[in-house]
C-alpha cells in the first residue's frame, strides 16, 4: 500500500493506495487541490520510492520550489529517488514531431526509458497538456506506457473542465482505480473546499464527500458537524467535554440542583488528521425546538442514553424520531454501563426499534477511551454511510 | 445592484456605470491604446478592489502602471504569469501571485480564487478595508497571449469558469483580446462569454473605440486617448 499522505483518506481507503494502481486526482478550475498529488509524491518518497514526475507544464525547478512551499518541506532531499520529465523535455517534443502519433511515440519512449532506468515505482503525471497535446487516449496512454512492472502506480492530477461527463466516461472505461474529485462549494462568497472519493475499483466504498481544510501543509478531511443527542442527563455534556481538546457548555443549575445544558455544548478536536466540531444539543423537553436546528447540516449523530433508566427511553425515541427524518449516519452509544442493572443490546434495540446496522455502544462517558471509540467509529460510517 | 463606474462620462451619466457580475471584450489591434484603456476600466474607485491576469508584463510593470494612475496599491493584485519561470524562488503575497507560466490554468484558476478569498476575508489590503460586499474589477491581459499557449476549446471552457465566478461576487471583468491575430470563429467564440464588447481601432495614427453590450449607449465610434489613466473622449 502507498499511503496518499493524508490519514484521513488513507483510513477511508482502507489503508492506502494499493501497489499497481491507477489514481486520478480531479480538481475543479479554482480549488487549490495541489496538495493532494505533492503529498503522495511525499509520502512515496519517504517510503524510499522511486518516483518520476512528468511535468509538461513547468520546469522541475518551479515545481521543487512550489512543493517545498506548500508542503513545507524541501524535495532536494529525495534528490537520487526522484526524476522528472518536463515542460523542456516537452518542447523538445513539440519541436521535433511533425504528427500527433510521432509526439505520441516519441513521449512513450521518453517516459518508458526513464522509467526504466530509474526502476522507477510510482509516475506522476500532470496530463493536462499531454490531454492537449495528443488527445485523451494519447495522454492516457503515456500513463499505461509509465506501467514498466505490475506493481507501478500511476498518479494522475487533472484540471477537470469539462465537469461529471468526463468522469463518468473515466468510470465506465475504468481508466482509474481510483477517482477523487477535489471541488468547491462556491455561491456569492467563497465556501468551503471538499474532496469526493468517486470511485474505486477495490473496494465497494460507496461516494462520499467530505470538505476539507489545508493548514501547515497538510490536506485535513474535516467534519463540520456531529451532534450529540439524546434524553436529558444522559451525560451528553460529559461526553462532549471528554471527546474534545477544546470544548465549551452553556450550563444552568437545574432543578435538581445539578447543571444542565440550556443552548448546546461545543467543542473541537483532532482526530486522525481529521477537524471534527461536535454540538452536544439540551436534553431538556423545553428546548426540544431547538433540536432540529442543531440536526441541520450535520453529517453524523451520536444519539447518548443513559443504560441505567429504561423509562428515559421515550424520550430516545423522541430524539431518534429526528435524526431518521434527516437520514443521517447515526451510532447510539448508552452511557453509564459500568453501573449495575444496565439494559441489555437487545432491551435498547427493542424498546428504540432500533435497526440491526445501527451500532450500540456500552460505555462511560466520563472515560475519554470510550468516548474516542465512539467517534472513531462514527468517523467510520460517516464515511462509509449509504445515503 | 453595485454599479461600476467606468470613468468616461460618457457611459456613467447615461448608465450609472457598469452592472455588477458583467464581463466585457476588449477587442483591439495591436500598437493600439487596449492595454491603457483596460487598466483604465480596471482601476479601483474607493472601497473596490482590482485584479490582474498578466501574461504579457511583470507584476512590476502593472504595479506601475496602477501607480501612474494614482492607485492606492493596497488595493490591487496581481496574477504574473511570466516571472516564475525565470525566477522559480520567487515568493507569493497577499496581493502578488505567481504561476509557472501562461500554459498554467490550474494555478491562474487558483491564484484567482486565492486573492478572491483574501479580498472577502479583508486580508488583502493591509488591514484597511473597503465595501463590503466587496467590489472586484478584473482584467486578463490578455487572452491573446492564453490562446498562444491553450487550445481555444480548452481556453473557452477555462474562462467560461472565469466569466462565471466574477459573475457570481458580482465583479466585473475585462479581457484582452488582439483582433488581427485571430480569426472570426475564435473571436466570436470569446465574445459569447461576454456581456459586451469594447472595441477600438486605428485611424489615421487616431484612436477610437466603440462599445456593443450597453443598452442605452451608442455604438457609435468615439475618438479617445488616455492620460494618465483618465479615457478622455474626443480629444
Amino acid at each position: 500500500m502507498i499511503s496518499t499522505g493524508i490519514n484521513g483518506i488513507d483510513e477511508m481507503l482502507g489503508g492506502g493506495i494499493p501497489g499497481g494502481s491507477t489514481v486520478l486526482y480531479s480538481m475543479e478550475p479554482g480549488v487549490d487541490g495541489q496538495l493532494f498529488m505533492i503529498s503522495t509524491l511525499i509520502s512515496a518518497l519517504s517510503k524510499g520510492l522511486s518516483c518520476l514526475v512528468i511535468l509538461p507544464h513547468t520546469t522541475f525547478d518551479v515545481f521543487k520550489h512550489d512543493a517545498a512551499r506548500k508542503r513545507g518541506c524541501t524535495l532536494d532531499i529525495f534528490n537520487k529517488k526522484i526524476v522528472f520529465v518536463d515542460v523542456v523535455d516537452r518542447e523538445r517534443i513539440v519541436k521535433s514531431s511533425r504528427s500527433r502519433s510521432e509526439a505520441q511515440r516519441a513521449w512513450e519512449k521518453k517516459v518508458k526509458k526513464v522509467c526504466t532506468e530509474n526502476a522507477v515505482d510510482v509516475v506522476f503525471v500532470y496530463l493536462d497538456l499531454l490531454y492537449e497535446d495528443l488527445g485523451l487516449d494519447g495522454a492516457l496512454a503515456i500513463a499505461d506506457t509509465a506501467k514498466i512492472s505490475k506493481e507501478t502506480t500511476i498518479i494522475v492530477e487533472h484540471l477537470n473542465l469539462e465537469g461529471r461527463p468526463l468522469m463518468n466516461t473515466f468510470i465506465s472505461h475504468s481508466s482509474f482505480d481510483l477517482i477523487i474529485t477535489i471541488g468547491s462549494a462556491v455561491s456569492f462568497m467563497p465556501q468551503f473546499n471538499y474532496f469526493t472519493l468517486l470511485h474505486t475499483s477495490w473496494s465497494q466504498i460507496p461516494s462520499r464527500s467530505v470538505p476539507f481544510i489545508t493548514a501547515e501543509g497538510k490536506v485535513v478531511p474535516y467534519i463540520p458537524k456531529i451532534v450529540v443527542t439524546g434524553p436529558a442527563q444522559a451525560g451528553k455534556s460529559t461526553f462532549v467535554t471528554n471527546a474534545s481538546d477544546i470544548g465549551f457548555s452553556v450550563d444552568r443549575r437545574g432543578t435538581t440542583g445539578d447543571p444542565t445544558t440550556v443552548a448546546m455544548d461545543f467543542g473541537w478536536l483532532r482526530w486522525k488528521d481529521f477537524d471534527i466540531t461536535l454540538y452536544g444539543t439540551p436534553g431538556q423537553q423545553r428546548f426540544d425546538s431547538l433540536v432540529p436546528t442543531l440536526l441541520s447540516h450535520a453529517m453524523g449523530v451520536v444519539l447518548l442514553i443513559d443504560a441505567t433508566k429504561p423509562q428515559a427511553l421515550e424520550r430516545a425515541r423522541h430524539h431518534l424520531q429526528l435524526i431518521q427524518d434527516k437520514h443521517l449516519p447515526m451510532i447510539v452509544a448508552a452511557n453509564k454501563s459500568d453501573l449495575p442493572d444496565t439494559m441489555s443490546d437487545s432491551e435498547i434495540r427493542k424498546e428504540l426499534r432500533l435497526r440491526k446496522e445501527v451500532p450500540i455502544f456500552f460505555i462511560s462517558a466520563t472515560r475519554k477511551a470510550d468516548v474516542r471509540l465512539v467517534l472513531e467509529s462514527l468517523v467510520d460510517f460517516i464515511t462509509q454511510f449509504s445515503y | 445592484m453595485y454599479n461600476y463606474k467606468s470613468g468616461i462620462t460618457q457611459i456613467d451619466q447615461v448608465t450609472g456605470g457598469l452592472e455588477a457580475g458583467t464581463n466585457f471584450l476588449v477587442l483591439a489591434p495591436p500598437m493600439s491604446l487596449a492595454e491603457e484603456l483596460a487598466y483604465s476600466l480596471t482601476r479601483p474607485l474607493t472601497g473596490e478592489y482590482a485584479i490582474v491576469l498578466s501574461t504579457n508584463d511583470r507584476a512590476a510593470e502593472v504595479i506601475d502602471a496602477f501607480k501612474v494612475m494614482n492607485v492606492d496599491k493596497r488595493y490591487v493584485g496581481t496574477i504574473d504569469a511570466i516571472t516564475k519561470s525565470s525566477t522559480p524562488g520567487i515568493t507569493d503575497t497577499n496581493r502578488l501571485m505567481f504561476v509557472a507560466s501562461p500554459t498554467d490554468l490550474t494555478g491562474i484558476g487558483i491564484k484567482f480564487s486565492k486573492m478572491i478569498e483574501l479580498i472577502f476575508d479583508g486580508d488583502f489590503s493591509d488591514g484597511e478595508s473597503g465595501l463590503f460586499p466587496p467590489p472586484v474589477r478584473f482584467c486578463v491581459n490578455s487572452i491573446s497571449t492564453l490562446l498562444m499557449y491553450r487550445k481555444l476549446e480548452v481556453l473557452y471552457q477555462f474562462l467560461h469558469v472565469v466569466t462565471s465566478k466574477v459573475k457570481k461576487i458580482d465583479g466585473v471583468g475585462f479581457y484582452l483580446l488582439n483582433n488581427e491575430s485571430f480569426d472570426e470563429k475564435t473571436i466570436s467564440l470569446i465574445k459569447q462569454l461576454m456581456n459586451g464588447v469594447i472595441e477600438i481601432k486605428i485611424e489615421q495614427n487616431l484612436q477610437y473605440f466603440r462599445i456593443q453590450g450597453l443598452k442605452e449607449v451608442s455604438s457609435e465610434w468615439m475618438k479617445f486617448s488616455v492620460q494618465k489613466g483618465q479615457v478622455v473622449i474626443g480629444s
